[in-house]
């Protein structure tokens, strides 16, 4: 009952409302527009004839019936109980054309022959546009005025449509066969099993020496390592800085052939789990570096979160000259290893509060920065405020997501994605208006990374005053996150219930629902003060913590890495990191 | 306009054919009256969505569109599916304090 136009996918009419449309005009419901009244507490849009009418059953006039349904056709309202008694069923068998119905408190259009909802491309705009017209106004009685615009959307470019591949176990062809026996270096045999063995600790630990304010690297490094798509790609030998080298030996001559980023990723992760323990010095690592952030290259601390972006950027420069490939689509990370990895789409729709034309915009991320709140004791949901009320305030105050006086990473998030209003310095230019208005802006998320990292912007930096400060407030983050909350299918449902949307994807967000789970897998925490601090990071391997401080890498309870202060938290999608975990094939 | 043209009569009308309205009747015509039962709804809609019981008709609901196929399912197969599950799995404690503010309402009306 779906068809595709565009690419996108839109329900497709059932007959009944395709008689229906053929019979009263190219917008049949345009009177029902005048209809909607937005009711305030939750902001739902209903249907009602005047503004306080109870709606009843024309039949058995009962007005608490679960489901009643207002005839498009003739205004009656009847009850629609399909097991019990459906009036509004008896209603369109009685009267032929007087199928098409709408719910009455949810303003969702429905086929009483078929007994399913169906859609109507401007009567939903128009239940959108009420919708959050009531949400931003100020003074406004009601949202039924009529809205002669409909609500439109910029298509999304170049977004593929990913299909889904059957699973088949990994088999290596003859030529793998024979470079696996030549070049590879068995991980456990007799010189080193003993030194693996004797220690507690997981595959692949290994202490960074400090080359001087350098922890800011480190961190970072130590979260890489453990990242497990990225482990997986170089310890599978999927950058061989050998045959890399020598490539570009050949092309570009010995001077350039150093600069490779990913060629110092492969050299560190033999090293670091080449079962040597001692610590490693990433000096070659540090010079490649600086030798690509050269605003960067000093001894003096950085910012871990710049090194983890210049670090990516680096990794998919190289990469993209090597390649000389078509501009793949933003955001797809088929372009290299860090955006395969890391690289989500953000989708940012900005809506004129004047007309309600709504345009949106896709960009690729590949991290999400989240701003602490501005001050404790602020309330993450409307709702949550008016049951302060309630006698349960104690019950609200043990929920994990009610705000009281506790920053959250979801707390972060749902403030993320929150419609924003922009101030009126901030006008954007409408396409239909054709002159700046004030907007309303929000973002979700379009498409999820296989690694999310969340940067807390701990380090405010303020022009005006000419200083920087750090924000130390605590902020506690779940080891399991599900960020289907903040997809956008999420976001814009929540919001205006069943709707079509003119810009509406795929539907594989509802089949999806197994990877929007995240495991926590690393935590990079700063301590100390803006100008002189330290960076440690936490790894979460099988459930046990290590704190990795430089050189120095020890088991930890978990109730330390929860108290500590989150500046950078990395996520990776629960199926890839339950496998991983598994086949930790150590002590 | 058609619409305006075959209205059913108005609810009044009920009452002069000599109808008694129900105790049910009444109370909800108070509570939408008053604007407390949207104010209940929203309050039922939270209590629901935290104490998982959403999540869990949602995913009856997905389990079924799966086994019967997307096109083959409507919204009253899902409504008569999720129905007696559903009443059946709001916890007591919703249900008392909705009990206990809708008491609190009449009370305060007046009744």
């Amino acid at each position: 009952m779906s068809s595709k136009i565009n690419g996108h996918v839109s329900p497709q009419p059932c007959p009944h409302l395709l008689v229906f449309r053929s019979r009263n005009g190219p917008k049949p419901f345009r009177a029902l527009q005048d209809c909607i009244r937005v009711k305030p507490p939750g902001g739902r849009a209903a249907i009602r004839r005047e503004p306080t009418e109870v709606p009843r059953c024309g039949t058995c006039e009962e007005s608490s019936r679960s489901r009643l349904y207002a005839c498009v056709a003739c205004a009656a309202v009847f009850c629609h109980a399909p097991l019990l008694h459906s009036h509004a069923s008896d209603h369109s068998l009685s009267i032929p054309g007087h199928e098409i119905a709408v719910d009455v408190d949810r303003a969702e259009l429905f086929c009483c022959a078929c007994g399913d909802q169906v859609y109507d491309r401007d009567f939903d705009a128009a239940v959108v546009l009420a919708q959050t017209v009531n949400a931003t106004a100020t003074t406004s009685t009601s949202g039924s005025t009529a809205m002669q615009c409909s609500v439109a959307g910029s298509q999304p470019e170049n977004l593929r449509k990913r299909r889904r591949v059957d699973y088949r176990p990994w088999e290596p062809d003859s030529g793998e066969h024979i470079s696996r026996g030549n070049q590879s270096i068995p991980l456990l045999d007799a010189t080193n099993a003993s030194l693996v063995s004797s220690t507690q600790q997981p595959w692949g630990f290994r202490g960074l020496n400090n080359l001087g304010n350098t922890c800011f690297m480190n961190s970072i490094l130590q979260a890489l390592l453990h990242t497990p798509p990225l482990r997986n790609y170089f310890l599978g030998d999927r950058h061989n800085r050998y045959y890399c080298q020598q490539k570009n030996g050949a092309i570009n001559g010995t001077k350039n052939s150093r600069l490779c980023l990913a060629c110092d990723m492969d050299a560190l992760f033999s090293a670091v789990f080449s079962g040597d323990r001692t610590p490693y010095s990433p000096a070659k690592f540090l010079y490649s570096w600086w030798q690509h952030a050269a605003n960067l290259a000093s001894y003096e601390q950085q910012d871990a979160h710049e090194f983890f972006i210049s670090m990516l950027e680096g990794i998919h420069e190289k990469v993209e000259k090597d390649k000389r490939k078509s501009q793949s689509p933003a955001g797809s990370g088929d372009c290299c290893i860090a955006h395969r990895v890391f690289s989500g789409i953000l989708r940012s729709d900005v809506m004129c509060m004047v007309c309600g034309f709504t345009s949106t915009t896709y960009d690729p991320c590949v991290d999400i920065s989240l701003d602490l709140e501005p001050n404790q004791g602020g309330s993450g949901k409307s709702s949550s405020a008016k049951s302060l009320n309630s006698f349960n305030f104690e019950a609200d105050c043990m929920r994990p997501n009610q705000n009281c006086g506790i920053s959250t990473l979801k707390g972060c998030l749902e403030r993320f994605t929150r419609a924003e209003k922009l101030g009126s310095d901030q006008k954007l230019f409408c396409q239909k208006c054709q002159v700046r208005q004030e907007s309303l802006k929000q973002m979700s998320i379009r498409k999820l990374p296989l690694v999310s990292c969340f940067h807390v912007k701990r380090f405010e930096h303020s022009s005006i005053r000419k200083m920087s400060r750090k924000v130390d407030r605590y902020l506690q983050f779940p080891f399991s996150l599900d960020m289907a909350p903040y997809l956008s299918s999420s976001i814009l449902r929540s919001r205006f219930g069943n709707r079509i949307f003119p810009f509406d994807g795929d539907e594989q967000d509802a089949s999806n629902d197994l990877s929007t789970e995240f495991e926590l897998f690393a935590v990079v925490t700063h301590s100390g003060r803006l100008d002189a601090g330290h960076y440690v990071t936490y790894l979460r391997l099988s459930n046990q913590w290590y704190k990795c401080d430089d050189a120095w890498i020890t088991q930890v309870n978990e109730s330390i890495v929860r108290a500590a202060q989150g500046y950078m938290m990395f996520y990776v999608q629960k199926v890839l990191y339950y496998k991983e975990s598994e086949n930790q094939g150590t002590s | 306009m058609k619409h305006s043209v075959n209205r059913p009569p108005t609810p009044d009308a009920a009452e002069d054919q000599g109808k008694e309205p129900t105790l049910q009747e009444i109370i909800n015509i108070k509570l939408i009256e008053s604007g407390e039962k949207e104010r209940l709804m929203e309050l039922l809609r939270e209590r629901l969505i935290d104490c998982g019981w959403k999540d869990e008709m949602k995913a009856l609901c997905r389990a079924h569109v799966k086994k019967k196929g997307r096109n083959n399912v409507t919204v009253d197969d899902l409504v008569h599916l999720i129905t007696p599950k559903g009443r059946a799995s709001v916890p007591d404690s919703v249900k008392a304090e909705l009990l206990q503010r809708i008491r609190t309402f009449l009370m305060s009306a007046a009744l």
